[in-house]
């Protein structure tokens, strides 16, 4: 994706803030990122803003309904209406999430864990190359945050590798995400990043949590982001080569002039770590 | 053709029945204590949904009752949309189904839901092309172009005139215009008489007014063309006034 004045951060375009935020001097993403979902068939006022916003900012689209890991059909009526939004909106990445949220024909509209399995490998490997042949574009596949495994054989790490090396598809690495799983199955975060196939990461997801409990975090991108995710980022970022990052965040919005303290920050953070030369593991 | 095997499907299958039903189910490998966070989360996604597309309803239903409604629609109900903004119109259709107006013994549900449903759907609903017209023409034997993003429906109850609390009794036939503001996106809404409802349609089925007019004062028994016309044409320019009517279609 090319990004202008080699900005890298971009910002999640909610309803709750898009009017703002395209009038805003304060707020100045390299891109926003939305939900085809939430756009899809929409007319009357939410077009008029969506089509003020592309014209301002390059788009990428994070899907929320794909259901990749679902054992039911992919939904093709679905898809195809997506390939058309991603070719009106000249959208460069698609990703979605390493998760199911339909299944036995009902959608649930949030992100259950998959079970860390060799069929499900297969069966999502399938499903991926299905939809990048229809799309005719990469699928960025984000791993998820997740409160409890089901019926595992394997660890997450191993599950999304064989995903993205036997698919071809790309990966959003959510650095959220891994220290939120890290915290609620106590794992060491940065070891986890070293086994994922880092040379396959196009696309980088920041974000708030919340800890509801000493055990417990609960990825509600309704807050800003901690000190030790930044840390966690600095350290992936180190590890990575240039990519677009976003900072989601959905809930509690706050002034835009915090957002931006929190875009700035991380475009310090990635002009550092990527202007030397970079390892790809 | 699936490559999953059944016991991995099994597994997804209980979590998702879970999540809708609350009904804990037998899973592999799970961190228990934590399991309840996926059924409150999903819960919490579809109950705000709904909430948010009916709040005249769930305000008006006492909360033990608006409650259950929505634990048994997501109990029992495959939502079926990908887009989660458009499920509460599956909401609806399940009230209907199962007929829940009926069993609260509130006549008006159906009637309250949908108009509530209407106004989200219009103010959403995709484009239409507007039709070419001019602003000048002959009132009565032009053709007159219309807004089109705009719904037309009737009612047995006036939900979109009386508070939830005043419906009882009130049951008879009413019509509701309601349109999309092209410049502002905004919903207007407009109670419109049996009469000027027809009119409406016709002139929507290609019509001249005076057709339609000619039409309407045999068909309502007006039996006084002049009078007819005369209120239509204040009606036809309070609508032009609103921009619901555009002008004069240009052919």
């Amino acid at each position: 994706m090319q990004l202008k004045d080699n900005k890298h951060i971009g910002i999640g375009f909610r309803k709750d803030f898009s009017e703002e935020l395209l009038d805003s001097t304060v707020l100045k993403p390299a891109f926003i990122e939305l939900a085809p979902e939430n756009w899809i068939g929409m007319g009357g006022y939410w077009k008029k803003q969506l089509d003020k916003a592309a014209e301002k900012f390059p788009i990428t689209c994070h899907g929320l309904s794909l259901s990749i890991g679902s054992p039911d059909d992919l939904d093709l009526d679905f898809l195809y209406k997506i390939k058309k939004f991603i070719k009106q909106y000249n959208v460069q990445i698609y990703s979605e999430h390493l998760s199911y949220a339909k299944c036995d024909n009902a959608h649930l509209y949030d992100l259950l864990p998959i079970p860390f399995r060799k069929d499900a490998v297969k069966h999502i490997i399938a499903r991926i190359k299905q939809v990048q042949d229809i799309l005719e574009m990469p699928l960025a596949i984000e791993n998820v945050s997740y409160y409890t495994p089901v019926a595992a054989e394997m660890d997450e790490a191993t599950f999304i590798s064989e995903i993205v090396d036997g698919s071809g598809c790309n990966m959003l690495l959510d650095v959220n995400n891994v220290y939120v799983n890290s915290f609620n199955h106590n794992y060491n975060a940065k070891e986890f990043i070293t086994k994922l196939p880092l040379n396959k990461v196009s696309y980088i997801h920041m974000a708030g949590h919340e800890q509801i409990s000493d055990t417990v975090i609960i990825d509600t991108h309704g807050e800003a982001v901690i000190e030790k995710v930044f840390e966690l980022f600095e350290y992936t970022t180190s590890l990575l080569k240039p990519v677009p990052v976003l900072l989601e965040r959905d809930f509690n919005i706050p002034e835009l002039e915090e957002l931006q303290t929190e875009l700035t920050r991380m475009e310090t953070i990635v002009s550092k770590t990527w202007k030397k030369e970079h390892v790809i593991a | 053709m699936s490559l999953l095997k059944e016991s991995t499907h099994e597994q997804q299958s209980k979590l998702a029945e879970y999540c809708k039903t609350g009904i804990v189910p037998e899973l592999t490998g799970i961190l228990e204590e934590n399991l309840h966070h996926y059924r409150r989360l999903v819960f919490n996604i579809g109950i705000d949904t709904i909430e948010t597309a009916y709040p005249i309803t769930y305000r008006f239903l006492p909360d033990e009752i608006w409650d259950k409604l929505v634990y048994e629609f997501y109990a029992e109900h495959k939502c079926q949309t990908p887009q989660v903004w458009r499920m509460p119109l599956e909401f609806y259709e399940y009230c209907v189904e199962k007929d829940i107006q009926g069993k609260m013994n509130l006549p008006f549900l159906n009637d309250l839901l949908y108009f509530e449903w209407l106004e989200l759907e219009v103010h959403t609903m995709d484009d239409i092309p507007y039709p070419s017209f001019d602003t000048e023409g002959d009132l009565l034997n032009n053709l007159l172009a219309i807004n089109p993003e705009h719904k037309l429906v009737k009612f047995t109850y006036p939900v979109h005139i009386l508070a939830a609390t005043e419906l009882e009794g009130k049951a008879g036939n009413y019509f509701l215009l309601m349109y999309r503001e092209k410049e502002s996106g905004k919903v207007q809404c407009m109670d419109v008489s049996i009469l000027y409802a027809y009119i409406l349609e016709q002139i929507q089925n290609g019509l001249t007014l005076q057709a339609v007019l000619t039409d309407a004062d045999s068909l309502f028994q007006i039996n006084n063309f002049e009078m007819l016309k005369e209120h239509a044409i204040n009606f036809i320019n309070d609508l032009k006034q609103r921009q619901f009517i555009l002008g004069f279609l240009n052919k």
